[in-house]
């Protein structure tokens, strides 16, 4: 027993509970705590556990709660750092709270959601079975600097995971290459197939082949840059994954259900989350399961009854009216929504909030790359759409500028009372906030509702 | 009435949501009447400048992209020209490095467009945040979003588009921000610029008609919503 290790364990429990006892989420202090006093902490308590780490620029939280699923339908003990505490600070405080105070995992797995530039030190300190790469689209660019450097991010963390089998995406060229020069053994996996009858226009990150830059040919794009990729000109193509979504049979307002197939062996499965991007983040929950090796039926089977993360796709009944909150943070997640809004043919009311806090990246010209426009060409099954959050005004703008009539344009800026006027529409509603905006806008309804707060 | 507008490169220069610029400019144009047409000009197509009044260039991967270097180095003679003839173009960021003479990274010096004798010198860190600077022509404020690691030095003849109330603008040293040369307006702006600048995009729509048709009134607009954008920025940077 190492007494360091101890002490920083017990400084975190302790810290913990003062701060859930002041009523704070206690996410990310604590952890800074435990590093200070012990700053081997992490890697001394994950040593006792076996780890998955889920990384990738989207998709991270349902892809870790349905990997946490299959664990339970496994009968499998694990934790999992729900509370999308994803940096190291986070990431410590976990594997503190779920250790006793000898030092030792209470648990036998561990299910961590690491944020791309925060698991380039989680790499190093946690020994991981598996990694489950979601895929890389730009995102924050003020806090990367470009995409590039969040694939090199992945590139080091995935480095020091030496015993790690890399669960990759296939259809993404830009987190396909982390397997080259690794000996580590990979599971690619993908869809073999477009999953939208239409798509709205948005922009690929990763138009050209990242070894000789000639343009990329596409039999199929799923969305944004993802698809059956090839250069015509040096070969490079999309690897065969081994696990794919064969056919994609209902996609609609409330869940997929498609067919998986891996070694072989096909899998018909409803997904529990609406939405094409869920279809990937099912597919790479799959490819995890086959690294583990699980049984994959009880994986397939877990895809159906796991239970969403917070804001994302997550399902509200106030009143009698559906509230559907679907987390943004960047233009190719919004794109996914926008891709599953347009498909719906019931009215519905539409609220966005838009924040440019640290965590959701300060600069909001993104929203100029989305395409609003196809929203807005929904005509009458689009309602209201209500904007909130202290950038609404520009939301407002972009809005006005994608042809919204203004008449269908409400700025609402206290959240309490934008959830009143989404609830007064009367129709099925869908809000779009940004991270901080959806940790407010949640504590809102929670504390007007009766609903969960979010670390609990 | 009707302008025509190129949207240079819209394939490769397509960050940071700087397309909001080519539809601000098309809406407020069609508001009042006035016809538009757009067409986006890619790598590999070959472009006949004089089609056209407006050019709008927006930001991108990193500057050093091989297949867009070559391309513009062979549109850049056109481009020039159309510029010296009074043509009005707009270059946002990436695409206002690429306007300018040179850009110099790790000690190689790579040839843009010409068209405003600046250069671009990239240093380690980036230039990032919310920022402000002050038009003389226009009179007006404008805000954005800036986001760059290149430091850029006017010219001799090349006038700045502004200066900076709040930020980095060109280079964090002489406060200066953006470009004028003739009808060529560039800048660090990304928000999308002219989405709360819309006295700037009234600006450049209105040399664009003048050039082209010699006199041009702009009915004026409700521009409540873009003003409060605008103000809202405003107020926070000017705190």
């Amino acid at each position: 027993m190492n007494i360091r290790v101890s002490l920083s364990v017990i400084a975190c429990k302790f810290c913990r509970a003062a701060l859930r006892m002041l009523g704070r989420g206690g996410t990310d202090l604590p952890g800074r705590v435990a590093l200070k006093l012990c700053p081997g902490v992490l890697e001394t308590l994950a040593k006792t556990v076996t780890t998955i780490i889920v990384t990738g620029t989207n998709g991270k939280t349902t892809t870790a709660r349905m990997i946490e699923q299959a664990l339970a339908d496994s009968g499998i003990s694990y934790f999992a750092n729900r509370s999308g505490a994803n940096l190291l600070s986070g990431v410590t405080a976990e594997f503190a709270m779920h250790s006793s105070v000898s030092g030792k995992c209470k648990y036998d797995y561990a299910v961590i959601e690491a944020d791309e530039a925060a698991f380039k030190a989680i790499g190093r300190m946690v020994d991981a079975r598996a990694v489950v790469v979601t895929n890389v689209f730009s995102d924050q660019l003020d806090r990367y600097g470009e995409i590039g450097l969040t694939v090199e991010n992945i590139r080091i963390g995935i480095s020091h995971c030496k015993n790690a089998v890399l669960c990759l995406n296939a259809d993404d060229s830009l987190s396909g290459s982390l397997a080259e020069g690794l000996e580590n053994p990979v599971v690619f996996y993908g869809v073999d197939g477009p999953i939208y009858k239409s798509r709205v226009e948005e922009n690929s990150d990763a138009p050209y082949c990242r070894v000789c830059r000639h343009p990329y040919t596409y039999d199929y794009v799923t969305y944004g840059h993802l698809g059956g990729y090839r250069c015509e000109n040096c070969g490079a193509a999309r690897p065969v994954p081994q696990v794919s979504v064969k056919e994609v049979l209902i996609s609609d307002g409330e869940r997929s259900e498609v067919v998986m197939t891996a070694d072989g062996k096909d899998y018909p499965t409803t997904i529990a989350l609406p939405g094409g991007y869920n279809i990937y983040n099912a597919c790479s929950a799959m490819a995890c399961g086959k690294a583990l090796g699980l049984d994959m039926e009880v994986v397939a089977k877990a895809l159906s009854s796991f239970s969403c993360g917070f804001g994302r796709m997550e399902k509200f009944d106030i009143d009698g009216v559906s509230l559907r909150m679907i987390l943004i943070k960047n233009p190719a997640g919004c794109n996914q929504v926008l891709n599953f809004l347009t498909q719906i043919q019931e009215p519905f009311t539409f609220a966005v909030c838009l924040t440019d806090h640290t965590q959701d990246g300060k600069d909001v010209s993104w929203i100029w790359d989305v395409d609003m426009e196809r929203l807005v060409a929904m005509g009458d099954t689009l309602g209201k759409v209500l904007i909130s959050g202290s950038r609404a005004d520009d939301m407002a703008v972009r809005f006005k500028y994608a042809g919204l009539p203004s008449e269908k344009l409400v700025v609402v800026r206290d959240y309490a009372e934008l959830t009143r006027a989404c609830i007064a529409e009367g129709r099925p509603c869908y809000i779009m906030p940004t991270y901080t905006a959806m940790l407010d806008l949640r504590a809102s309804i929670s504390k007007n509702y009766g609903f969960k707060a979010f670390w609990k | 009435m009707e302008l025509k507008i190129c949207h240079l490169y819209r394939d490769v220069m397509n960050l940071s949501g700087d397309r909001g610029n080519v539809t601000c400019m098309v809406k407020r144009l069609n508001w009042r009447g006035i016809d538009v047409f757009t067409a986006g000009v890619g790598v590999g197509q070959s472009l006949s400048a004089s089609a056209f009044d407006l050019f709008f260039i927006g930001n991108g991967q990193p500057f050093t992209q091989p297949l867009l270097l070559e391309d513009a180095a062979q549109k850049s003679a056109e481009l020039r020209a159309a510029a010296e003839d009074g043509a009005v173009i707009l270059g946002i960021c990436g695409g206002y490095q690429l306007l300018g003479r040179t850009y110099e990274e790790n000690g190689e010096i790579f040839e843009g467009l010409g068209l405003l004798d600046v250069h671009t010198k990239c240093a380690a860190t980036r230039l990032v945040g919310d920022y402000a600077f002050t038009c003389e022509d226009p009179e007006t404020t404008v805000v954005g979003f800036e986001n760059h690691n290149g430091r850029t030095y006017l010219g001799e003849g090349v006038r700045p588009l502004g200066k900076t109330v709040q930020g980095h603008g060109n280079n964090g040293e002489d406060r200066t921000e953006g470009a004028r040369y003739k009808n060529v307006f560039a800048s660090y702006a990304h928000g999308c610029l002219l989405g709360k600048n819309p006295v700037l995009c009234d600006h450049i729509l209105q040399t664009a008609l003048i050039r082209k048709y010699g006199t041009a009134e702009l009915l004026p607009l409700d521009d409540a919503q873009e003003l409060a954008a605008h103000r809202y920025m405003e107020n926070r940077l000017m705190k």
